[in-house]
């Protein structure tokens, strides 16, 4: 009985409207010992949050414990009332959660969540809570941290606010802190100072740390075990690096095979699935490669060139603020060539997107700007022809896969019907292209009439890629295509972005937070702070050699996954 | 700030304009003052006189102009009917409107939002699908029906209170007031709860959909993970939230009801200014009319801006963004 925790055969069950039942977990067994940091890792729907949330009954109130427990110091705690928590939450278990932004309190002081907590779990009040408050954001490394007691969640980082949350958490010195994705929503530079203040502070108590993520370099760097959990069933388990780098089981091979490197660069990522059916593949290639006098090249001038890009966004005055100025992009240059992908990386805010958007005319740049794609101005356009043209040839991959469909219709009327309100296809001839494209992007064609809630996030973006194809396009705005998706399923959509573009000559502008994702995809790339290039070039350099100072941080920021895999 | 403030009243400027411009021309069209005002033995020269001492034997246009000069130096013009400058006569009325109107929104507040959140937080309870089977009949049920149930009931029955009129009222700074006078809050009583069955109604249902919403709100979870005690996690962290949605709708319905309780009012024979104006109409009574909605034009303009504050003190997204 010396596990501080114990999962024992643990099989949660959720009742469905359809009278099935799910299992989020089924027969998962955990232990963790005093002061050690385990790792739960896997892809969404694996059920590793559903193991933080048994152990502090917080779990959803229709969910069922089947099977199986949680003892906590040989005492078994699953089973106990909201009440019967009371004692165990936040005194002996502390819980991190994934987004720190939405874990605060929006309408109350920093100050006021941080000494609830305290009066909640010790005795100490007034200025002595106050000065234990502040101690306690010292020791998270919080700066200024007297100031930040009055402030509130939204005034502050992401960064900073999960500081605060480790503040909470370890407010009444915790045998073990449940941290769920801790990092994924923060920017690289800042997750790995925020992992570094989580280690310092498990050491200083000697907590324990359950770390549920997705990021295996995250868990290479930070844990001591590692359990690896796929559709709530437990995949194998064992010390760090003998499961990273020597997987015994196929799902684990695959898994680690996914990551994009960013120290070598590889034809393809080593995972099953690619595109469909041959023979309607052909014909949607030949349907797509049919392109109306459009590749023409106009001598060896750049595809695109955009120079002296430059957006400000102004917020109106309201009844007590005045108005805000806000320059996302600061006189930004470039050129993207025939048949190129050019990447743009930076940190949230850095304006990547943006600059993308104003190519494509959905935002319109400041004045003094130059557009010119196929030797032709931008800003010269005047007819509605023009225009279409313009805006078939140029098309755009959105970021998030389940609003950038419409959910009222069909996957085959989200993917043709733009192209059918345009008259390039009537609607037989519609109908049939929708299934042959969804086989290019690797979808049974069956699956045409089913509407966009009946696919998973993978399936969703395979569906954005055809309606980005069914147009035709020269060139392919990406806007963070795979940030929303697993790294299996990134891995597979990644190999299918690769193939098309070599299949039909494509010329990418790829906008990504993940410098290795960037260093698959790209041949050049520009790296973007505050609205500025601070660096540009092909990648092999930029991405391997910097000399800006900022990209060299970005790289060393980045958790390694460093073992060598045989 | 101040832009904003001044933007407000430019745009609420224009708005007293064309609601000026809309009563004036609808009241001339629908009703002839001097059909209404004069008796059966007048003769067409006295019918003349009287039309010429009100003022409309004289084109549209030039009546509507001379009403607008002198609305600017503040005089809304005297009323056809009692002869009496209008201003004074709807200010006379207000207090005893404006009585009825906060204690319906208070009652309605005070009910609705506690039910709200117990049904919110207590989904699957029996007490929670009768007081959504309650909330959705006192939504359906008419005002005025409802009136003639409570006159029926409390008044009729049980005589236990007075069915109509204001009863005794105590001055205060020159103010007739029903509150501080128990004769006066028994007879304020029953058109209260008439006003704010409805209101009860509308903020048990905003309450509880806020309350759904936040509940499962990351920031709830995590105040439960880090061991707060329940009472203060729905006083605090609930209730702060779910407030946001509350005070800009009630600050409309203050509003509503302030202006509109005429059918209240005259069920209840209470001497508001819903009454003044339904009178008012009937006798083809322009300048109380016109004077009547452009003050309630600006005084949703003002209970507009204090929701807006408010929401600004509730927000501190909006505060100091």
């Amino acid at each position: 009985m010396n596990n501080l925790i114990t999962v024992n055969d643990l099989t949660i069950a959720y009742p469905m409207s359809d009278g099935e039942i799910f299992r989020a977990l089924n027969n998962i067994s955990v232990e963790v010992n005093r002061g050690q940091i385990v790792g739960v890792v896997g892809e969404s729907g694996a059920g590793k949050s559903t193991i933080g949330k048994t152990a502090l009954g917080l779990l959803d109130e229709n969910a069922i414990i089947e099977g199986g427990s949680v003892s906590l110091e040989g005492e078994k705690i699953s089973n106990l009332s909201e009440a019967g928590f009371a004692p165990i939450r936040g005194k002996r278990i502390g819980y991190i959660y994934q987004n720190p932004m939405t874990a605060l309190n929006p309408v109350l002081t920093i100050g006021e969540q941080l000494l609830e907590t305290i009066e909640a779990h010790t005795d100490k009040r007034g200025n002595a809570a106050k000065a234990y408050a502040i101690e306690l954001l010292e020791q998270a490394e919080v700066p200024e941290a007297e100031d930040r007691l009055s402030k509130y969640p939204h005034q502050l980082s992401g960064g900073l606010c999960q500081r605060i949350v480790f503040a909470i958490a370890i407010c009444a010195r915790p045998d073990l802190i449940i941290a769920d994705e801790p990092t994924t929503a923060l920017d690289v530079t800042v997750q790995k100072a925020v992992l570094d203040t989580l280690k310092k502070l498990a050491k200083q108590d000697n907590i324990a740390i359950i770390l549920i993520t997705h990021d295996m370099g995250v868990v290479a760097e930070m844990c001591d075990y590692v359990y690896v959990l796929r559709y709530g069933g437990m995949v194998e388990h064992g010390p760090t690096e003998q499961v990273l780098a020597h997987p015994s089981k196929d799902y684990s091979r695959e898994l680690m095979a996914a990551i994009p490197r960013i120290d070598k660069k590889v034809d393809r990522f080593a995972v099953p699935g690619g595109m469909g059916k041959s023979a309607d593949r052909d014909r949607a290639l030949a349907f797509l490669l049919r392109r109306e006098d459009r590749n023409v090249i106009v001598d060896d001038k750049p595809l695109l060139t955009a120079r002296n890009l430059s957006k400000t966004f102004v917020t109106p005055a309201t009844v007590v603020s005045a108005e805000k100025v806000f320059k996302a992009v600061d006189d930004v240059s470039f050129d993207v060539s025939h048949g190129e992908t050019l990447g743009i990386v930076g940190e949230s805010g850095s304006g990547k997107s943006t600059v993308g958007r104003m190519v494509l005319g959905l935002h319109q740049p400041d004045e003094g700007y130059e557009l010119t794609y196929r030797a032709q101005d931008l800003s010269s356009l005047k007819s509605r022809a023009e225009r279409l043209a313009l805006s078939k040839s140029m098309q755009c991959i959105f970021q998030d896969p389940y609003s950038s469909l419409n959910p009222r219709m069909s996957a085959g009327e989200n993917i043709t019907h733009a192209i059918k309100a345009h008259g390039t296809v009537g609607r037989t001839e519609a109908h049939e292209l929708a299934g042959d494209l969804m086989e290019l992007v690797g979808l049974p064609r069956g699956n045409v009439r089913k509407m966009p809630h009946a696919f998973s996030g993978g399936e969703r973006q395979r569906i954005g890629i055809a309606r980005a194809l069914s147009f035709r396009p020269d060139f392919l705005f990406c806007d963070e295509p795979t940030s929303a998706l697993d790294v299996t399923v990134q891995a597979e959509l990644l190999n299918l972005m690769k193939d098309l573009q070599s299949t039909l000559g494509l010329t990418m502008l790829f906008v990504s937070h993940d410098l290795a994702v960037v260093r698959q995809m790209c041949d050049r790339v520009l790296v973007m702070k505050a609205g500025q290039v601070v660096e540009s070039g092909d990648c092999d350099k930029v991405l391997v050699d910097p000399d800006h100072p900022y990209t060299q941080g970005l790289l060393q920021a980045m958790p390694r996954f460093s073992f060598d895999m045989g | 700030m101040l832009s904003f403030v001044l933007r407000r009243l430019g745009q609420s400027g224009v708005l007293v304009l064309i609601m000026s411009i809309l009563v004036f021309v609808g009241m001339y069209v629908v009703s002839d003052p001097v059909a209404v005002l004069a008796s059966d033995d007048f003769t067409e020269e006295d019918r003349i006189a009287l039309a010429s001492e009100l003022g409309v034997d004289r084109p549209l246009m030039v009546q509507y102009f001379s009403f607008l000069s002198n609305m600017v130096r503040g005089d809304f013009g005297t009323s056809f009917v009692y002869n009496k400058p209008v201003l004074p006569l709807i200010v006379e009325r207000l207090p005893a409107t404006l009585e009825v109107a906060f204690l319906a929104i208070g009652i309605g507040l005070c009910v609705g939002v506690p039910l709200g959140i117990y049904s919110g937080l207590n989904r699957k309870r029996k007490s929670t699908k009768t007081i959504s089977f309650l909330t959705t009949v006192g939504y359906s049920i008419p005002n005025f029906w409802q009136a003639l149930l409570l006159i029926l009931v409390f008044a009729v029955w049980l005589k236990v209170l007075p069915a109509s009129g204001r009863g005794d009222t105590t001055m205060l700074f020159g103010i007739e007031l029903s509150f501080f006078n128990v004769d006066g809050l028994r007879h304020m009583l029953l058109p209260a709860i008439n006003l704010a069955i409805y209101k009860i109604c509308m903020q048990t249902r905003l309450a509880r959909s806020g309350t759904q919403e936040v509940m499962f709100q990351d920031y709830m979870t995590f105040a439960r993970a880090k061991g707060i005690p329940r009472p203060r996690l729905i006083r605090r962290h609930l209730l702060r939230n779910i407030m946001i949605p509350i005070v800009t709708i009630t600050g409309l319905e203050l509003g509503g009801l302030i202006a509109f309780s005429t059918v209240t009012e005259t069920v209840f024979s209470w001497p508001g200014i819903g009454k003044l104006l339904l009178d008012s109409i009937h006798h083809a009574d322009r300048p109380v009319v016109v004077a009547y909605l452009i003050l309630i034009v600006m005084m949703f303009v003002v209970i507009n801006f204090v929701v807006d504050v408010l929401y600004a003190l509730l927000d501190p997204r909006i505060r100091y963004t």
